[in-house]
């Protein structure tokens, strides 16, 4: 591997990370502040991608335009879905709650499926594979797009959780659920819109996916199990943890695919086991949101 | 990966237990042919085409009258359950269907490795398959004397990209191949550098990557360390897609680009639109070849005809419909020699088979491989369409070389 070469490489880990990142935010956030493991969350950025797909097709939006709208929609459908079914398992047993969101994602990756074919789809735009060049590196502009608005959407949910009332009570009731209840934080409200955050956010994730990778509506799947050894890897507590899981996953599966590519995934799954053995709580990762 | 895994079954077993298909009314001269296909998961798409071509051939022969057994005619039905692009599940369900469903004959599933999980419950109930859509020659190499395979075998697959570019360009000199790491793209990559050696070109890079991928940047990075004159890609329709894009978004350009499964399909022009140009796809049919067959339609265009006037949704017919469509003609034309319905004397049947077709020769070889069809080669054009360019002797248009570099494209 010669320097350019691993320029280059280091760049489309970079790249990679922050998409990476975006995707497993929800999923950490659901997971850490009302203890499921939302197996779903993968459907919910299948979801965004084909908002964007269509909205770019059949309305000629742009695809970048198109993110704000598909989060809004996300976030009620994520709301509503919250409220109607996921609270239903909340102080449930850890298999009650795979159950329910293995199931819901099997609901919607087939509605999905029904409604829109099982037909690959890319969106393709003017700028598609267009990029910069910095001397004999390339970065192409749609990834480098999804890296920042996926960097600025974890840095306001992170002020979000931080400095806003809302906020503080999701943080609060992620501490100590009781506490928080005595406190007059509304739990069921504040699961809801927790969740809510999270699908909105795995929606912006979608769009931004569409643009990179053809998907069809089995797309999710590889990312909810992505978002889950990042969680793992990062571990959960802190917003900040995601972005360190997703930079290691995003460059030991970089870096292993240009030498063995075979063997990424086993080596991204590797290093799963290995942090579980000696430091199970993820390398930064804290009992709570806080 | 474990707890997903784990969980699958749990949750699937309810799912797929009812039948997709009613039969229609069955009588007792009815021949059921049954098969597994992916119409849900990863080849959920390939597995459609697979399904409609087989339901294809059988309403054809239907409307013909049926299969003629001695002096009677059966009808003829397909029986068919999801397999969920599982290789675990099409077993089962292949063992349910003969179990079960009582089928009379075997058809086979999509893709290679679900057809090689299929082959041994073929071989253990002794009744023939006869399948088409899993070109692996590995399942074949394992001595089984029930399944048989209609397609060119996937070591011939990108053999005719390699010779077109070298009678185009006698200057090419290196290429590089990416493969998908299962068993058919395995062996259509290294049928690929095997062939480029045999030709006098150097293969500078030929790498396999996971199945379901989402990144082949890494790969290609080192592609374009070595900027290869060929470059040619063995997987799937989602992986050659991904090649295409990522190629374009880091500037490696070839003079020559061909994949093994992906420019045939719609939906390649529909996801990279005229960065499709240029682009060479091998191809086991097209309807523009110029075969002329006994079977009951006869030539590609007659077939091709047919094929539209009852699934107006395809614009062009993939050629999965086509060799879908030739495996249930084997059984028709098998069963007639045959004249009976005892699966063994059916297989010797098939075995003994020397027919040309629509869909070309068919004829299988000591292993059961049909080694006599040649692989064509598509290439995407400018002006939108899709042109059969090799061999050259049925060619519609000349194709179009070198492939202009991505930078030197004129944006749309």
């Amino acid at each position: 591997m010669n320097l350019i070469e691993f320029g280059q490489i280091a760049v489309n880990a970079v790249l990679l990370s922050g998409i990476l990142a975006l995707v497993a935010l929800g999923f950490s956030l659901v997971w850490g502040i009302m203890n499921i493991v939302n197996l779903s969350h993968g459907a919910f950025v299948v979801l965004g991608a084909y908002l964007t797909f269509y909205l770019h097709e059949l309305v000629g939006l742009d695809p970048f335009v198109t993110i704000p709208i598909g989060m809004v929609i996300l976030f009620l459908l994520g709301f509503a879905v919250q409220r109607v079914l996921i609270n239903q398992v909340i102080r449930a047993p850890l298999l009650a709650t795979f159950l329910l969101t293995f199931g819901l994602e099997i609901l919607i990756v087939n509605l999905v499926n029904y409604f829109f074919k099982a037909d690959l789809r890319s969106v393709t735009t003017r700028y598609t594979g267009a990029g910069l060049n910095l001397g004999p590196l390339r970065i192409p502009y749609i990834r480098l797009a999804a890296l920042v608005i996926s960097f600025a959407l974890v840095a306001v949910t992170a002020a979000f959780l931080r400095s806003t009332r809302p906020g503080r009570a999701i943080r609060a009731t992620g501490m100590d659920i009781d506490a928080a209840r005595l406190t007059g934080v509304k739990v069921a409200q504040v699961y809801a819109l927790t969740f809510a955050i999270g699908t909105s956010l795995a929606g912006a994730a979608g769009s931004l996916l569409s643009m990179i990778v053809p998907f069809d509506p089995n797309l999710g799947g590889t990312y909810t199990q992505r978002a889950f050894v990042i969680c793992v890897l990062g571990g959960l507590g802190d917003v900040g943890n995601v972005i360190l899981g997703a930079i290691l996953y995003a460059f030991v599966d970089v870096f292993v695919g240009a030498r063995l590519p075979e063997l990424s995934q086993a080596f991204t799954f590797g290093a799963l086991v290995l942090l579980l053995i000696l430091r199970p709580q993820g390398i930064a990762g804290k009992k709570f949101y806080a | 990966m474990t707890l997903f895994s784990r969980l699958t079954p749990l949750v699937v077993l309810g799912l797929a237990s009812a039948p997709l298909i009613s039969l229609p009314a069955m009588a007792e001269e009815t021949i059921v042919f049954g098969a597994a296909i992916s119409i849900t998961g990863k080849t959920a798409k390939e597995g459609e085409y697979t399904r409609d071509g087989y339901q294809f051939a059988i309403d054809t022969i239907n409307q013909l009258g049926g299969i003629k057994v001695g002096n009677k005619s059966y009808k003829v039905a397909l029986k068919y359950y999801d397999d969920e692009s599982k290789s675990e599940r099409t077993a089962q369900l292949f063992e349910k269907l003969v179990n079960a469903d009582k089928v009379n004959f075997l058809l086979g599933p999509y893709a290679s490795a679900p057809t090689a999980t299929a082959a041994p419950i073929a071989e253990k109930y002794r009744i023939p398959m006869v399948e088409a859509n899993g070109s692996a020659e590995s399942i074949f190499n394992k001595g089984y004397r029930y399944s048989f395979m209609v397609l060119s075998p996937a070591k011939l697959y990108l053999r005719g990209v390699l010779d077109l570019a070298k009678s185009l360009d006698p200057s090419v000199k290196t290429v590089a191949i990416l493969g998908e790491n299962e068993p058919f793209s395995k062996e259509v990559a290294q049928g690929a550098a095997d062939y480029a050696k045999q030709i006098g070109l150097d293969v500078v890079y030929h790498e396999l990557y996971p199945s379901n991928t989402q990144d082949v940047s890494s790969l290609l990075t080192n592609v374009k360390a070595k900027s290869p004159h060929i470059l040619l890609g063995a997987g799937h329709l989602q992986d050659s897609l991904l090649v295409v894009k990522q190629s374009k978004d880091l500037g490696v350009s070839a003079r020559a680009m061909g994949f093994s499964v992906g420019p045939s399909s719609p939906e390649f022009r529909a996801n990279l639109k005229s960065d499709g140009d240029y682009i060479f796809g091998a191809t086991q049919w097209t309807s523009a070849l110029k075969y002329n067959g006994t079977d009951p339609w006869k030539t590609p265009a007659a077939y091709a005809q047919g094929f539209k006037a009852k699934y107006p949704a395809y614009s062009v017919i993939p050629y999965q419909v086509a060799e879908s469509s030739a495996a249930v003609a084997v059984y028709q034309r098998a069963i007639e020699n045959a004249g009976t319905l005892d699966p063994l004397k059916v297989r010797d049947a098939i075995a003994a088979l020397d027919m040309m077709t629509f869909y070309g020769r068919i004829k299988f070889d000591n292993r059961n491989v049909n080694i006599y069809k040649p692989m064509a080669v598509e290439q995407l054009q400018p002006d939108g369409n899709k042109y059969t360019v090799f061999p050259v002797e049925v060619a519609e248009k000349k194709a179009l070389y070198p492939m202009p570099p991505w930078d030197m494209r004129a944006k749309r």
